[in-house]
């Protein structure tokens, strides 16, 4: 709760256009949010350019920052939808979830074969080759810790799309589990 | 719908909510559902186990990554839009404001705070004395923007010098045909507005260059703009 009135303080002095105010908002939010994107465009240079547009647009639109939502899920937002811009202008990765299911594991050398021998890095593995629609919302869920409410509000779908959406990509994850020879029992 | 589907059906349900009930950002109704459930079938504890090894998976793969670049945030700053800011907050943003406002800081030693508030009444002291002296019916008497005789020419933002005694200042705007209308605000700033017809961009800076010449008086002077 003290997080959160520090950032809305932040935020207030940002869209008096402090840039102290900025800096420090910066300071505490750029690891998650580039991190969020760099899972999701895959290229550094790349989420490191649509972290710096996340806190652009928090520049131009503080003053609209209501504080009903943590900065962090406001912030993320952003970050998705800059992203989802991204992809779909690059083209290089498909958005959609079962065009990206048909990614190859091709990547085979000897550091992938002896990964193979470990259950968790096997799991790392088909963690990656999620479909971005997947990985995020996982992501969101588990690392970034975000409610079912929040990650509704970051992607702009219902909850009850968020629950199905985040069944499906668990329920993925055993299938690409079960192609590395990992049965998990599940589903 | 028989008895089995709709087992089946709460059981997905109840799957759906775990990723959260791991993480613990459920809602107090859902996690005590979640939990109602739990007792009464163990054998979804084996589901908990999976999504726990799925989060720790998922924070590893996190934290292995890096960060942004150290001039990230130098890029960022760089590339914001210019606004041109108001003038109080120019001001406050001026490097003798802002050194007023670090020494009344409450870290600032003691003693320089000391210093600095009595600065800081002294400037208080001159602006009350000046209005005070230009309230008693002078002829740059201190009037609103909309009153007066109607001519409003060039405004300016001025501060006067600790040396200025109200008789300096009032003799000065008196040279210039000015008045003052607003203030003393913050950092003992007074509005003043010339009495002019001629309002073009070149008797406005020559005023200003007029007014800013009086170094012993004028500590500041900017153009107002409207």
């Amino acid at each position: 709760m003290i997080e959160g009135a520090h950032d809305a303080q932040l935020i207030g002095r940002i869209a008096a256009q402090d840039q102290a105010a900025l800096r420090g908002l910066y300071a505490r939010h750029q690891t998650r949010v580039f991190r969020f994107l760099l899972r999701l465009v895959r290229q550094e240079a790349i989420a490191e350019e649509l972290t710096n547009e996340v806190f652009m647009e928090v520049w131009r639109s503080a003053g609209s920052f209501e504080g009903k939502a943590r900065a962090t899920t406001w912030l993320l937002s952003i970050a998705h939808h800059r992203a989802v811009s991204a992809l779909r202008r690059r083209k290089e990765e498909s958005w959609n979830e079962e065009e990206a299911a048909e990614i190859a594991d091709n990547q085979d050398n000897p550091e992938v074969e002896l990964q193979k021998t470990d259950k968790a890095a096997i799991l790392r593995r088909c963690l990656e080759n999620l479909s971005p629609e997947h990985r995020e919302v996982i992501d969101l869920v588990y690392y970034h810790e975000m409610s079912i409410g929040e990650v509704s509000g970051i992607l702009g779908i219902p909850e009850s799309t968020v629950k199905t959406r985040m069944f499906y990509a668990r329920k993925r994850m055993s299938e690409l589990l079960k192609t590395a020879g990992v049965d998990r029992g599940w589903p | 719908m028989s008895e089995d589907e709709t087992t089946l059906s709460e059981r997905e349900e109840i799957e759906m909510l775990l990723p959260w009930y791991v993480s613990g950002t459920l809602d107090a109704t859902d996690r005590d559902r979640v939990e109602r459930y739990l007792s009464d079938h163990p054998d979804v504890q084996r589901q908990l186990d999976l999504i726990r090894a799925e989060r720790h998976e998922t924070i590893i793969a996190n934290e292995a990554l890096p960060t942004a670049s150290a001039g990230a945030l130098d890029r960022l700053l760089a590339s914001l839009p210019v606004r041109r800011a108001g003038l109080w907050r120019r001001l406050s943003e001026s490097e003798g404001l802002r050194a007023l406002a670090l020494l009344v800081s409450p870290s600032a030693p003691r003693t320089v705070r000391f210093a600095a508030y009595a600065a800081a009444f002294l400037l208080l002291a001159q602006g009350v004395a000046i209005t005070a002296f230009l309230l008693k019916g002078n002829e740059a008497g201190y009037q609103t923007a909309a009153g007066g005789d109607g001519r409003r020419g060039p405004s300016f933002f001025i501060a006067f010098t600790d040396a200025a005694s109200s008789a300096d200042v009032t003799s000065l705007l008196q040279d210039v045909g000015a008045r003052i209308v607003d203030g003393p605000k913050t950092g003992g700033i007074y509005r003043i507005e010339v009495r002019s017809d001629d309002t073009s961009p070149p008797t406005e800076e020559a005023l200003r260059r007029r007014l800013a010449e009086r170094r012993d008086l004028v500590r500041l002077v900017l153009p107002a703009k409207e």
